[in-house]
């Protein structure tokens, strides 16, 4: 039995094949400025698509909402017990929390100056994922015409979730910081030792450029610096788990676990502008006229 | 009538593949349906069929992930050419064949894709082999292979590729 037949060879397919190998090598070689247009010309086909992509997503929700609720109950007497355990533990930090509560109070006047620093954010839904697999990335239901653009900080209220690398103009894709190519600005924070946080190919995270000389150690929690990317300086990003010391190298690094498990989010807070003024907003230095 | 199966395809597959795909990736990778279908439909529908899903399809799927706009839309659209060129010659593919061929065109494809996008030092080639482009090469030839099975044991595959090439 043949499994292949062979047809006669056709001049003008060659023609053709000539002519779309140096339509797409053309492809390759526009300049980077170029693909913005077509990103921002993509834009009402995401809005099309983003159609499909909610109800799709919608339905998979219920569905999934479905599934926890009554098709997923085995082990919730093991969880049942575990919780109940977790209660009495709970019971009793609550009344250490209740002493430490009065202490806060003292703090109520900062945090009412914080609120203000603050800056505005945007509450999201998380609809889907890469479409490929070479990015750890989300997919949020909000887009440019929500006020989202690139670069800016994607958070829950335990930490740090990435940071928003492209829009349409009802979506938006977030770079989790679980991802090799996300980079943000940690710090230590019991040391006030400065890093940068980027992901691994594990999906858990990495400080790198800790001076030689800090003392940072295993249990140390890190949060965004505030001064690069789009967060606000304190946001939790991580523990540190392990210290790495390589001989002859003129930094250290720490492997994370972030505070955030990324495969689990469902609703994030977009940061959306950082009235934080930057040094020379603060010191009032005149900007140069043109 | 053609245009409006393509649209279909195209407006329909990044849903699944963003929101359903996730489910069933296997170590964390998952299919890239839109590879199989640019495949299929060029093998069915031919050269330029195969180039204009395969360029509409990179673009739409590129809005919806952190890769480039550019790889994305050149390799889709390379893909889809070139699977159109290869049904151009021949008459009887049996799916046997097929899975053969789109295991190794996806390997390929996912090859390219390390030097054509801007990863980090930690994404090296060896690891983008085993971790991504093997696993997804497996996965799109299966799934393929299923679709053209599907359609090959329905379907008389050789009339349906001479009525969409006319």
């Amino acid at each position: 039995m043949r499994m292949v037949n062979l047809r006669a060879p056709y001049s003008a397919r060659r023609v053709a094949l000539v002519l779309a190998v140096i339509f797409v090598l053309g492809f390759l070689l526009l300049p980077g400025q170029l693909q913005s247009i077509f990103q921002q010309a993509g834009s009402p086909l995401g809005w099309i698509i983003s159609w499909p992509l909610q109800a799709v997503a919608g339905i998979h929700d219920r569905i999934a909402d479905v599934w926890g609720r009554y098709v997923a109950l085995q082990g919730v007497e093991a969880e049942n017990q575990q919780l109940k355990r977790e209660l009495d533990l709970l019971k009793e930090q609550n009344g250490q929390l209740r002493e430490a509560s009065v202490a806060t109070e003292r703090f109520a006047a900062l945090l009412e100056f914080k609120k203000q620093v603050l800056p505005t954010s945007v509450a999201a839904q998380v609809i889907g994922r890469d479409t490929g697999n070479w990015y750890q990335t989300i997919i949020l239901n909000k887009g440019s015409s929500d006020g989202l653009q690139s670069d800016q900080g994607v958070i829950t209220p335990a930490g740090v979730v990435g940071r928003v690398v492209k829009t349409t103009a009802s979506t938006a894709v977030v770079l989790l910081v679980t991802d090799p190519n996300n980079a943000i600005a940690g710090l230590i924070q019991r040391t006030r030792d400065e890093g940068i946080v980027e992901g691994t190919t594990q999906g858990q995270a990495r400080l790198k450029y800790i001076p030689l000389l800090s003392n940072a150690r295993p249990g140390d929690h890190v949060v965004t610096s505030g001064l690069v990317g789009g967060f606000p300086r304190g946001i939790p990003i991580g523990t540190i788990t392990r210290i790495d010391k390589e001989e002859e190298a003129l930094f250290q690094s720490a492997e994370l676990s972030p505070e955030v498990d990324p495969n689990r989010v469902e609703e994030v807070l977009v940061i959306r502008s950082s009235p934080i003024p930057t040094e020379g907003e603060r010191l009032s230095v005149p900007k140069s006229k043109p | 009538m053609k245009g409006i199966i393509y649209s279909a395809v195209i407006v329909g597959l990044v849903p699944v593949q963003s929101v359903l795909l996730q489910h069933i990736s296997l170590w964390g990778v998952k299919p890239d349906l839109g590879f199989v279908a640019v495949c299929l439909i060029g093998l069915l529908g031919g050269e330029l069929d195969g180039l204009l899903v395969g360029l509409a399809l990179g673009w739409a799927m590129s809005l919806f992930s952190a890769q480039d706009l550019i790889s994305s839309v050149a390799m889709k659209g390379a893909v889809g050419f070139l699977a159109g060129f290869a049904g151009r010659q021949v008459v009887y593919l049996s799916p046997v064949v097929l899975v053969m061929g789109l295991l190794v065109v996806s390997c390929l494809a996912g090859l390219v894709v390390p030097f054509s996008v801007k990863l980090s030092a930690q994404q090296d080639l060896w690891w983008a082999v085993w971790t991504v482009v093997l696993p997804q090469a497996c996965l799109d030839a299966v799934i393929g292979g299923v679709i053209y099975w599907l359609m090959w044991s329905r379907l008389n595959i050789e009339q349906l590729m001479s009525e969409s090439r006319m």
